[in-house]
């Protein structure tokens, strides 16, 4: 009886060990809706450029498919997957809908699939990596409508409804998480106040312009659009215009170490490069500095969020800064 | 004017009359029928447009009514957090027909808006102060969205989940798309206005705006009205209906315009067609008149050109005489008439005649008596001598045969004078200047003039021209009227003779201040053998008649008893 039983437990522990077990073989599905149309694949930056060195390209179709195929000579080791397949240009909504019918196996979320990605669940966050902010053109000189601006916005609003709670309101430029004092810059809209700088200005200065890149920012420049006509600014909203007043910009936070990164996003939202910071203190009095003219408004840090088919094991394939670490990821159903 | 030409004038007017009023009246008649059948038209399309207003009305009803029923807002009343539902009014818009929807939370804050999505969390106040709204009918609210406010036909529905509630409400945009669903017959159109000034049509901007700025201010003033806007062809008759919404505030309005082009070109046509038909029909009318008169005058004209040459002396014409009717008669009477005349005539001469020949007579015998009744006591004188005296017998012979002498030259003048006058001869005629004449002849009577106290005068006119006539004949009228003038002022007075130019003859007048004559002697005053004094034969003045009468001159008097008289002579 008693070996009856053991012979039964060793059995279901075997097939337990087989199933977490990696295997070798298969194709990673990818969608990202980003559309790289250059003629080579990136060499640099978040996403595909991850994957140099444990995969090598095999296919390029600038703005429609990539295909990264193993590395059999990579420096840790030949990952376990045959190839990763990456579709280019595929709106979110699609996305979610091929990892539901099992056409995809890592998608990109948007912060309201994050919370409503389909059961059984699977999902791959990053740290709150990405910065969405707005950023002044040279041309608003006038620091009160900039102000009024800062004031106006309803960040809370806006991370409840349109972000879904994801990531951290902030007023900084650096996330808490790198920083540790974000939380110091205020984030609280003052209607009254912004109502109290534009009733000076004149009305032609009060008629401005916001852009934006990607679809998924229009609601939240819509919504900032109309938390700026609460405080007396007529702002008009339209996507790619190079000419705005206002950008909303998602600017990516791409090193742990809060000086760096600091620099990193300072210019590339058109920042002066913050004085040299030795001690949290004085990063903080540079990261003030920076934002005192409020030529650019931090709104939210947000994190990466990917759905992910069950399938998938060896995750998260993502790091806290969101880069990709497919090398580890296996398929279950492995090479067919 | 003819009598032909007046009765034509009469008859043409009174076609033209007739047919102008004709034509007015059927031009009024129709343009009032067409007008009541525009005005039916535009209140037929008032009254579509109503239906379909509440057909649309039913509609969105339902479909909030159908939301606020569905598991969805039952879900989203439940739930503790709305923020997965930001955009769950999109896809219930879109599913049940809708432009307008926005889930709205217990304490009026939206949770979701489909046509203005960045809007929520914001409040709408109106919907919790407006208490329980089941049951309640769509109705019309003035909607902000991001690119302006709208106009909107809503309804308000709720999902009750225990003491939870969440507010539906939604509804259809009054726009252009609105308008360009409603069927409209041709030439109708519909415009949309919203305060403060814009005009919405089917196909977007109303490109002829200005024609209805002055309606605005009618239809704001709750007023529904129909007017009719433009000229010519381009005209619209307009049916404004203010757009009220609860509660009782005025959204807008709208104006249903019917193009009057039709009614103006059946109008146009039916004033071508009438004005056609009236010249023609006057023209037709003016013919048959012409026809009529002519033949209706024809006998009349005759009659007149008959009258006209009975008055010319031509006694004895005559006319035709048509059938039995009034001009036929008048033709039979005018023919007895002439036939009359001419006997009158013809007795008149006789008698005339036999009063000459006894006026002749009576004259003859009163003359011829005078000088025999001195014969006669002169022979019974010496007759008587002869046989009771013969002593004195040579001396009563001489005396007597001396009388019987001057009795019988006596006699012999009268009888020359009578010789004369029978014998007038015909005016020997030369250019005559008869201011000289007049000059001689004042100059030959001067010595009269003194011996009777009378003051002569001659006013002579420059400008006389000269005449063709008988120096002779013409002297001798002056004179016997200068004669008559002295005889007529036997205490003495003034004379005057005077000429003057006159339509290229001449006019004399011998004037005096005598006692003058009655009117009947006026009448009489050339009769021959006619005279009001106690000497003469009555032949001066019937003399100077027949002379004036050769020179074909007029002569006539004018006087008043007591007065004096006034020959007048026209001559050339």
């Amino acid at each position: 009886m008693f070996f009856r039983w053991f012979a039964l437990l060793s059995a279901v522990m075997a097939l337990a060990a087989a199933a977490t077990r990696p295997h070798y073989g298969g194709t990673l599905r990818v969608e990202v809706e980003a559309s790289v149309e250059t003629a080579d694949p990136p060499q640099t930056g978040p996403g595909m450029a991850d994957l140099s060195g444990a995969f090598l390209v095999t296919r390029w179709e600038g703005g429609r498919v990539a295909v990264y195929s193993a590395n059999e000579d990579a420096p840790g080791g030949r990952p376990f997957l045959d190839s990763v397949e990456i579709q280019m240009g595929r709106p979110l909504r699609e996305q979610v809908i091929d990892l539901e019918l099992k056409k995809a196996d890592v998608v990109e979320l948007g912060p309201s699939e994050v919370r409503r990605a389909p059961a059984p669940r699977k999902i791959w966050t990053s740290a709150p990596v990405r910065l969405l902010a707005l950023v002044f053109s040279e041309r608003i000189s006038d620091a009160r409508i900039r102000e009024a601006l800062a004031l106006a916005v309803d960040r809370s609003a806006i991370h409840n409804v349109l972000l879904q709670r994801q990531g951290e309101i902030t007023g900084a430029l650096l996330p808490q998480w790198i920083s540790g004092y974000a939380f110091l810059f205020p984030t609280v809209a003052d209607i009254g106040r912004a109502r109290g700088l534009t009733a000076a200005l004149n009305p032609q200065s009060r008629a401005l312009t916001l852009s934006f890149e990607a679809s998924a920012l229009r609601p939240i420049a819509e919504r900032i659009a109309l938390n700026a006509r609460d405080a007396g600014l007529g702002v008009s909203v339209s996507q790619r215009n190079t000419g705005a007043d206002i950008r909303l910009v998602e600017e990516r936070i791409a090193d742990r170490q809060p000086l760096r990164a600091l620099t990193t996003l300072a210019a590339a939202v058109g920042l002066p490069q913050p004085a040299r910071a030795d001690t949290p203190e004085d990063l903080y009095t540079a990261e003030r500095a920076l934002l005192d003219a409020y030529r650019i408004i931090p709104l939210f840090h947000l994190p990466d969020g990917y759905g992910v088919n069950p399938r998938v094991k060896g995750g998260p394939g993502i790091t806290p800064l969101g880069q990709w670490r497919f090398s580890d990821l296996w398929l279950e159903t492995g090479r067919q | 004017m003819t009598f032909r030409t007046r009765l034509l004038w009469m008859v043409t007017l009174a076609v033209v009359v007739s047919v102008g009023l004709v034509e007015w009246m059927v031009t009024g008649t129709t343009r009032d029928a067409f007008e009541r059948a525009e005005a039916q038209r535009v209140n037929a399309l008032v009254a579509q447009f109503r239906r379909e207003f509440a057909r649309r009305g039913e509609e969105v009803d339902r479909a909030i009514g159908a939301i606020a029923g569905s598991e969805t807002a039952l879900n989203i009343a439940l739930a503790s957090d709305y923020a997965p539902y930001y955009n769950e009014a999109s896809t219930l818009a879109s599913a049940n027909g809708l432009d307008l929807l926005e889930l709205v939370a217990g304490d009026g804050s939206i949770i979701s808006s489909a046509e203005w999505p960045a809007r929520f969390g914001y409040k709408e106040d109106w919907l919790v102060a407006g208490g329980d709204w089941q049951g309640r009918a769509t109705f019309l609210r003035r909607e902000e969205l991001a690119d302006g406010p709208i106009l909107a036909l809503v309804a308000v529905g709720e999902a009750r989940a225990g003491d939870r509630r969440v507010y539906v409400t939604g509804g259809q945009r009054l726009d252009r798309a609105f308008l360009s669903s409603l069927v409209l017959p041709e030439g109708m159109r519909v415009v949309l206005y919203l305060p403060p000034n814009q005009l919405i049509g089917p196909l977007g901007s109303v490109p002829d705006a200005k024609v209805f700025a002055p309606l605005v201010a009618d239809a704001m003033n709750l007023r529904e009205f129909s007017r009719v806007v433009g000229a010519g062809s381009s005209a619209e008759i307009v049916h404004a209906i203010p757009l009220i919404g609860a509660p009782h505030e005025l959204f807008g309005a709208l104006f249903v315009a019917s193009s009057r082009r039709d009614l103006v070109q059946m109008e146009t046509s039916l004033r071508d067609i009438g004005v056609a038909l009236g010249v023609g029909g006057i023209l037709v009318g003016i013919a048959l008149s012409w026809w009529a008169t002519a033949r209706v005058t024809r006998p009349v004209r005759v009659l007149a050109e008959s009258a006209q040459k009975v008055a010319a002396g031509n006694w004895d014409t005559t006319v035709e005489a048509g059938p039995e009717d009034e001009i036929g008669q008048l033709a039979r009477a005018f023919n007895r008439m002439t036939q009359e005349l001419v006997a009158q005539r013809e007795r008149l001469v006789q008698a005339e005649r036999v009063a000459a020949w006894r006026e002749l007579a009576r004259r003859l015998a009163h003359e011829l008596k005078n000088p025999l009744f001195p014969l006669q006591i002169t022979v019974e004188n010496m007759q008587r001598a002869r046989v009771q005296a013969p002593e004195q017998f040579d001396e009563v012979f001489r005396e007597g045969t001396g009388t019987l002498l001057a009795e019988l030259a006596n006699l012999k003048q009268i009888i020359g004078r009578f010789s004369d006058f029978s014998k007038m001869p015909a005016p020997q005629k030369q250019t005559l200047d008869v201011n000289h004449l007049v000059a001689d002849t004042m100059k030959f009577f001067e010595p009269q003039f003194a011996l009777a106290h009378i003051a002569a005068k001659s006013d002579l006119d420059p400008r006389l021209p000269a005449i063709s006539a008988d120096p002779e004949q013409m002297a001798r009228v002056l004179r016997n009227l200068v004669l008559n003038a002295i005889d007529a002022m036997p205490q003495g007075g003034a004379l005057l003779v005077k000429t003057a130019a006159r339509n290229g003859g001449i006019r004399m007048e011998v004037s005096d201040t005598g006692q003058g004559l009655t009117p009947e002697e006026c009448d009489r005053l050339f009769t021959p053998y006619y005279t009001t004094k106690t000497h003469g034969t009555g032949l001066g003045l019937a003399i100077v008649q027949s002379v004036i009468s050769d020179h074909q001159g007029r002569i006539w008097a004018e006087s008043q008893p007591g007065k004096g008289t006034a020959f007048r002579i026209d001559l050339g």
